[in-house]
C-alpha cells in the first residue's frame, strides 16, 4: 500500500517521515477488516508509527468515493476539482486523527461533516484571495500556446487581432485576458545561474552608461539584470527574450516592470 | 473590433496625479495599441513607456493636481502626451537611463516644460509588418 495522499497540503501536517513511520505495506489482515475494526485498532496504535500510518492510508483508500463524492458537490465554485480532492482528502485525514471509536458513531457519518467544513472553509478562504475566473485562466492558456505557435511562424509577436483570428475568440475577449493576465501572472523563481552571462557582459561592453547605473544594475537579480540588458542595451525585443529565457512574454514584462521600479526609485534616492 | 480609424482619433483622460491611477492610462494604451494592430510586444512597450513616463511627471507634480494623457490615433502611430502642472522640477536629461529606456520602448519621445506644465510625448510607430 502506498501514501494514498502525497500532495503537500497533506503532506505539510502528517507527521514528518523517520525511519519509524515510512508507512509499511498494509497488514494482511486489514485487507479483511472491516473499516469499523481498523479504526480501532489505529486509536490504540502511537501516532506515526509505520503500522499507523499504513492503517490509516488503508482507512483513507476505503473513503476515497466519498471524498469524490463531496468534493464533486462543490464543483461549480470555480476551483478545479482535483484541488477540491485534495483539499476533501486533507477533511478526512483530520477525521480519521479526530475520530474517537469509543464513542460509537459511525465512521462516515462523523467524517461527512468534517470533510464539508474543510471544503467550505477552503472555499471561503479562496474567495478573500483574487480569484482569476476559470473562464479567464483558459482563454489565457489558449492566447498563450497561440503567441507562442504565432510567434515561430511569424517571426515576431502576433497582433491583438491575429491572436483573435487563431483562437477564434474576439479581439475584446483576447484583450480582457491579457490584461488578467498582467494582472494575475507569477514569474517562476529565478534558476538563472548568478555567473553573468555572455550576452548580458557583451551587451554591456563598450557602452557608456552613468556610473551610478552601472552598481545599480550589479545588485539586481541575474535574471532581472539579464532581461534589462536584453531588451534596453541589446535592443532585443520581449518576445525573443521570452524564447531565450524559457519564460512568457507576459512574464518578461512583467520582470521588466518590476526592475525599472527598482532603479527608478534606486537612482531617485 | 471596429475597423482602424481613418483620421486622427484623440482620446483624452484625466486622472488624479497619484500613481494608483496609472493603472487605467496601462489599461487605455494597450486597448488603443491593439486598434491600431500593434504587436503584442509593441503593446507591452507602449504600457511600460506610459509607465515610466507617469512615473516621471508625478515626481515632480505637485499634490492633489490632475495627469492629463492624451492619446492621438492615426493609421499607423500612437501618440500619447502625458502632462502635469509643474512647479519648476527639470525633467531627466535625454542623456539619462530612464530617457534611453523611454526611447528604447516608445521610439520617439520628446519633452517639454512650459506654461506651467511638464509635458512628455511618446510616439511608437507601428512596425511595417
Amino acid at each position: 500500500m502506498t501514501e494514498v495522499t502525497g500532495r503537500p497540503t497533506a503532506a505539510a501536517r502528517r507527521p514528518r517521515p523517520t525511519v519509524a513511520n515510512i508507512p509499511r505495506p498494509a497488514p494482511a489482515y486489514a485487507e479483511q477488516a472491516t473499516t469499523r475494526e481498523l479504526l480501532d485498532r489505529l486509536a490504540r496504535l502511537p501516532r506515526g508509527d509505520g503500522h499507523w500510518s499504513a492503517l490509516r492510508a488503508e482507512i483513507v483508500r476505503r473513503h476515497l468515493s466519498l471524498v469524490r463524492a463531496l468534493a464533486w458537490r462543490f464543483r461549480d465554485r470555480g476551483e478545479d476539482l482535483d484541488d477540491l480532492i485534495q483539499v476533501a482528502t486533507l477533511g478526512l485525514l483530520h477525521a480519521v486523527d479526530r475520530f474517537d471509536p469509543d464513542r460509537g458513531a459511525e465512521f462516515t457519518t462523523y467524517a461527512t461533516p468534517t470533510i464539508v467544513g474543510e471544503l467550505k472553509r477552503h472555499l471561503r478562504d479562496r474567495a478573500g484571495a483574487v480569484r482569476v475566473p476559470r473562464r479567464l485562466q483558459e482563454r489565457h492558456a489558449a492566447i498563450s500556446r497561440a503567441s507562442v505557435d504565432l510567434y515561430q511562424r511569424l517571426g515576431r509577436s502576433p497582433t491583438v487581432h491575429e491572436l483573435a483570428a487563431e483562437t477564434g475568440l474576439t479581439d475584446e475577449e483576447v484583450l480582457e485576458a491579457l490584461e488578467g493576465a498582467r494582472a494575475h501572472t507569477t514569474v517562476p523563481l529565478d534558476a538563472t545561474d548568478p555567473a553573468e552571462s555572455h550576452d548580458t557582459a557583451d551587451a554591456l561592453d563598450g557602452i557608456e552608461y552613468r556610473a551610478a547605473l552601472r552598481p545599480l544594475l550589479d545588485r539586481l537579480p541575474p535574471r532581472d539584470k539579464r532581461i534589462l540588458v536584453l531588451r534596453f542595451f541589446a535592443h532585443r525585443t520581449q518576445s525573443e527574450i521570452a524564447a531565450e529565457l524559457g519564460i512568457s512574454q507576459v512574464q518578461v514584462s512583467r520582470l521588466l516592470t518590476r526592475t525599472l521600479t527598482t532603479l527608478r526609485t534606486a537612482l531617485a534616492d | 473590433m471596429a475597423e482602424v480609424a481613418t483620421d486622427e482619433d484623440l482620446v483624452v483622460l484625466t486622472v488624479p496625479a497619484d500613481g494608483a491611477y496609472l493603472s487605467v492610462l496601462r489599461t487605455a494604451t494597450a486597448g488603443l495599441a491593439a486598434r491600431l494592430h500593434f504587436t503584442l510586444d509593441e503593446i507591452e512597450d507602449l504600457r511600460i513607456a506610459v509607465d515610466e513616463a507617469c512615473a516621471m511627471l508625478l515626481a515632480g507634480a505637485p499634490p492633489y493636481t490632475e495627469l492629463t494623457c492624451r492619446f492621438e490615433v492615426t493609421q499607423d502611430t500612437l501618440t500619447v502626451a502625458v502632462s502635469v502642472p509643474n512647479t519648476g522640477q527639470r525633467l531627466p536629461g535625454t542623456e539619462t537611463f530612464a530617457w534611453m529606456v523611454l526611447t528604447a520602448l516608445a521610439g520617439s519621445v520628446t519633452s517639454d516644460v512650459s506654461d506651467g506644465h511638464a509635458t512628455i510625448w511618446l510616439t511608437k510607430k507601428r512596425d511595417g509588418t
